[in-house]
């Protein structure tokens, strides 16, 4: 099923897998949840079968707290911006049903920071429209939203009203040329610029859910920047959002190979990296669509 | 006499000998800085260095080899070293020399570190705004330098990290997480670009510290800092963490909406020196701002090092003769009162 190419770095991947479930996010190191989190991901989407990848999956469960999130460190529980990523790995795991139902109640009962905005606010976003944060007691921002988003959808709450809202969020964060980035639109009377991989996380999180005409500046932004995309975080998230879209360009398997060959000059890429060049070379569409 | 010293102490270097020689006139001013402070026992005041130095291709290891013999940092202190380099670098914007630090910059950094006996240079950084640092080091051009230089590059924002108790409780931040790559390193060297900043008033060597803590643990941007007061947790890093050394590129800085929207400012020095808050303070006036009126270098002074100028012993051009005046934005909060 797999060319020989892309089997290869699926091999590579596999050396980050650790003796008692779970990935590190390089070789030799130690468990991380969002590079575990991403490696079901991709050996999913590649079509390994389930029982290969249960011991990771109940790694990440394993790491869960009581409440449902997922933490980049245990010790440190204000990091839980892995919860919607070990939603998405969850899925399709008959024995991870509960882990992933407790996931899903913190997300729905956790949001960033809101409040009303000021009028003389340098900010233009509207700070009061819910979302999530990276880390507990922050604003809220494209990324982590885009990805609760997407895990939501994923879960079967496409409907929740933190679905809603979250959508509403992600659009008010949408630059005016289009494009987003990190999540600021316009400071001190400046619209920011966009950047790829905001922008391909925001598509992929919105599709289906507004129509074409209110994010087609972005999706031209990205089609017109995808070209020149090569680093994995960029081309992998650019790729997923316009194929969510039904706007995969062509060649994009082998634009993938290559972001792949550039670890030849760089080094090995960490695992999430990886994880999201091999999702994005199985996924015609995005994540949501798919897995 | 401490001319001839520092070209004995170095080899092959034939090029920036000749370089060198062109400083001799300043060299001579500068050790009788030295020796003045050897004879009246002012050395506990802190030390800048200014150099002019007008644009990129220069040759910037020179000057910084330079620029560290005279501020007393010598081969013995630095010989099989590990030195981890942080420049500043923000956003991936191709063709634009005035938003990060200049990789030759950063090259020069290397070669000087290496040259003076350093057993590593790595290079480092967690940038605050875009999550894809690869394609951050490849527009700003840092990969190619560093990829022909053989330089390792670290991402801070990824690294496995270490938490320790935060020192300097400015902010309500009990604890910080860093990167286990600064535990790594022998030293540390901040590499900031001069700019103006649209919360902090300026960001320079002290505020270039944010980039290394780690997204994992702070997001993108790191927020976690802002709401714990951004002011507040520049001096928390700043007393935490032990830096050692501060290289800031003024080559070219940035004016007006700074750290990403501004414009750019040829300002043409670079300002070095072991002390960020004294070097700060120095790199501010230069841009013609008032360093008493930036709330975390007020706050700073006397507690981490000095701003006021009787208390830092300035090395090579003196303020007044590469002072340019960085643009402000009147609806800026931060920027209000900045003016000397």
């Amino acid at each position: 099923m797999q060319n020989k190419p892309i089997a290869e770095h699926i091999d590579r991947l596999w050396e980050r897998a650790l003796p008692e479930g779970g990935f590190s996010a390089k070789i030799g190191g130690n468990y991380r949840p969002d590079s575990t989190a991403w490696a079901i991901l991709a050996l999913s989407a590649a079509g390994i079968k389930n029982d290969h990848i249960e011991p990771s999956r109940a790694r990440l469960a394993d790491s869960q707290l009581k409440d449902g999130r997922v933490c980049a460190l245990p010790e440190l529980p204000d990091t839980y911006w892995p919860t919607p990523l070990a939603i998405l790995a969850w899925q399709g795991s008959q024995y991870q049903r509960e882990a992933r139902s407790r996931a899903v109640e913190f997300l729905i009962h956790t949001t960033g920071l809101h409040w009303k905005r000021r009028d003389d606010s340098p900010v233009a976003n509207d700070p009061s429209i819910q979302g999530w944060s990276w880390i507990a007691n922050t604003h809220s921002w494209v990324e982590p939203t885009a990805l609760s988003l997407i895990a939501l959808q994923s879960a079967g709450y496409g409907t929740h009203k933190r679905a809603n809202e979250a959508t509403h969020m992600i659009m008010d964060r949408q630059l005016s040329h289009g494009g987003w980035n990190y999540g600021n639109t316009v400071v001190f009377d400046q619209e920011l610029r966009p950047m790829p991989e905001n922008t391909g996380m925001a598509l992929n999180a919105l599709a289906g859910r507004v129509s074409e005409e209110k994010v087609i500046r972005s999706l031209h932004y990205l089609e017109s920047q995808i070209k020149q995309l090569r680093t994995p975080l960029s081309l992998g998230w650019s790729l997923l959002g316009l194929g969510a879209w039904r706007k995969r360009p062509d060649h994009a398997k082998k634009r993938i190979l290559e972001s792949l060959e550039l670890q030849k000059i760089y080094g090995d890429y960490d695992t999430s990296l990886l994880s999201l060049l091999i999702l994005s070379f199985f996924l015609n569409g995005g994540i949501t669509l798919e897995t | 006499m401490h001319l001839q010293r520092i070209l004995k102490s170095r080899h092959g270097w034939t090029r920036r000998e000749f370089l060198l020689s062109t400083f001799t006139a300043g060299v001579f001013a500068l050790s009788g800085g030295f020796w003045l402070r050897g004879r009246t026992g002012r050395t506990k005041k802190a030390e800048t260095l200014i150099s002019k130095v007008n644009d990129y291709n220069a040759d910037i290891a020179s000057v910084i080899i330079f620029g560290m013999k005279e501020l007393g940092v010598t081969e013995k202190e630095i010989n099989g070293k590990k030195i981890l380099l942080k420049p500043n670098l923000v956003e991936p914007q191709a063709n634009t020399i005035h938003i990060n630090t200049h990789p030759l910059i950063v090259r020069g950094a290397a070669e000087a570190f290496l040259s003076m006996g350093a057993d590593r240079v790595t290079v480092a950084e967690g940038p605050g705004h875009c999550h894809d640092t690869l394609r951050t080091l490849e527009a700003s051009g840092m990969a190619d330098v560093l990829l022909e230089d053989r330089i390792p590059f670290v991402d801070l924002n990824c690294d496995d990290v270490y938490t320790v108790k935060n020192k300097g409780r400015y902010s309500p931040l009990k604890t910080l997480t860093f990167p286990v790559a600064l535990r790594q390193a022998d030293w540390i060297v901040s590499m900031p670009k001069l700019k103006t900043h649209h919360w902090a008033g300026v960001t320079l060597s002290m505020k270039n510290m944010f980039g290394v803590m780690p997204g994992r643990f702070y997001g993108w941007p790191k927020n976690v800092l802002h709401r714990a007061g951004i002011d507040q947790c520049i001096l928390d890093i700043n007393a935490t963490l032990q830096s050692h050394f501060a290289i800031a590129d003024g080559i070219v800085g940035m004016e007006g909406d700074g750290p990403i929207m501004g414009s750019p400012k040829q300002a043409g020095v670079l300002v070095m020196g072991r002390n960020f808050v004294a070097v700060d303070a120095t790199c501010t006036r230069i841009m013609g701002l008032n360093p008493k009126k930036v709330p975390y270098l007020k706050a700073a002074s006397n507690r981490i090092g000095p701003i006021q100028e009787k208390s830092i012993l300035q090395f090579g051009e003196t303020i007044d003769s590469v002072r340019t005046k960085f643009q402000l934005i009147d609806k800026i909060p931060a920027h209000k009162k900045l003016c000397i």
